[in-house]
């Protein structure tokens, strides 16, 4: 494997020194370019009090092209599908190389503050958010206590 | 949409990211069926000798116009000395707009460590210039130090976009504003460049750059525009539909 850029490893240490709150990031002790990440769910969300796995990865061309992250924990929220896919521009065609791995995650705790059901990738999930937001909120929590908190 | 795009990505790999210096007939024998492109390649011989071609990525302006840029600053000592200092303070402006000191000093750091090669010998002699030449050339055809000047460039338009925000929020279109357009136009790599950019970087730059167009449009001239308004131009890049060359006097 290519020796990991400067970049990566400047970003790395500052990941460890100031992490971003609620949010652990650490490398694998096999690829430095995979990151086990965990995002505690936001105060005030329905996904409070849970604990969401994801994975981070940085493709070969990183920063060039943007970091690819996926939830591993099961989550019910219109912008995240099954697969734990996630709707997010920066993580698509916004992305810019002066943004980094903490722009990502502080993105993504933004969406588990402020689920976007205009914008969806869930079809089912948005649907219910924008009918019987109640209802979903209420699934949303379920979701949370079921897969989310079993530790 | 997404398979035509690995489509396109994997043709244009093939060709150099900038390439040697040809002469204009190579130009010609591109267009031998096709007699108004031939008139305008006439048109275009009578002021240039040669073409330098880029790798068509949506980088290509950027990439052309510093590859241009620097080349010539090896023989232009006052030109650098101008330069420099210009480069040496955009950082400063950058992070006052916000950009992230941390990954925006990355970006500047490779970018000077270039510029700043180059200024070892501009104005030198031939002798003297050639090897750094021939390092830039070797440079810019490397990904990560081509891609990340490229990157700067991006950063330091779009950060003269954001500066003067309220001239240039006349030249876009839709109901964008000027950030939301940088965020979406000008930062990102791969994203094409337009007027808009190119009068961005020219002015954050103080660069004079003249352009070619060469389209499919009446008459047998090949039209010019200098960027900014009314400047001396340094850089001459030739525009074809959707992308930007290097032409040499």
């Amino acid at each position: 494997m290519a020796a990991l850029p400067r970049r990566i490893i400047k970003e790395t240490q500052r990941l460890m020194q100031e992490p971003v709150p609620g949010i652990s990031a650490v490398p694998s002790e096999t690829n430095a370019r995979y990151f086990h990440v965990i995002v505690t769910g936001p105060e005030d969300s329905p996904f409070e009090g849970g604990l969401f796995k994801l994975e981070l990865f940085l493709p070969e061309d990183y920063p060039m092209s943007a970091p690819k992250v996926r939830f591993i924990t099961k989550i019910y929220h219109p912008n995240i599908d099954r697969l734990g896919r996630i709707c997010l521009d920066i993580l698509k065609d916004k992305w810019s190389p002066a943004l980094q791995i903490r722009t990502v995650l502080l993105s993504i705790q933004a969406l588990l503050s402020a689920p976007n059901p205009d914008d969806p990738l869930a079809n089912d999930v948005a649907e219910l958010w924008k009918v019987n937001e109640s209802e979903a909120i209420r699934n949303a929590k379920e979701w949370t206590r079921r897969y989310a908190m079993d530790n | 949409m997404k398979q035509q795009r690995e489509i396109e990505k994997e043709i244009s790999e093939t060709i150099p990211l900038v390439g040697d210096l040809e002469p204009l007939s190579t130009l010609e024998s591109e267009y031998t069926e096709d007699p108004i492109y031939l008139l305008k390649v006439k048109d275009l011989s009578s002021k240039y000798k040669y073409i330098r071609r880029t790798r068509p990525d949506g980088n290509c302006f950027f990439r052309a116009f510093s590859y241009a840029y620097l080349e010539h600053l090896l023989t232009d000592k006052n030109e650098y000395n101008k330069f420099y200092e210009i480069a040496k303070n955009s950082k400063e402006i950058l992070v006052a707009l916000g950009f992230p000191q941390f990954t925006v000093e990355d970006f500047y750091e490779t970018f000077m460590e270039v510029v700043q090669r180059v200024g070892e010998q501009a104005g030198g002699s031939p002798e003297a210039i050639e090897p750094v030449r021939s390092e830039l050339h070797h440079k810019f055809n490397k990904q990560g130090y081509s891609d990340y000047i490229v990157v700067y460039l991006r950063l330091v338009t779009s950060g003269q976009l954001q500066t003067q925000h309220d001239f240039y929020q006349n030249f876009i279109e839709g109901p964008r504003t000027v950030t939301e357009f940088c965020r979406q136009e000008v930062e990102p790599m791969y994203k094409e460049s337009d007027h808009i950019h190119i009068i961005a970087l020219s002015n954050a730059l103080n660069v004079g750059v003249r352009v070619k167009y060469m389209d499919r449009g009446e008459g047998s001239q090949v039209i010019a525009h200098d960027f900014p308004e009314g400047s001396k131009p340094l850089v001459h890049l030739l525009y074809r539909p959707g992308h930007y060359d290097i032409l040499y006097a």
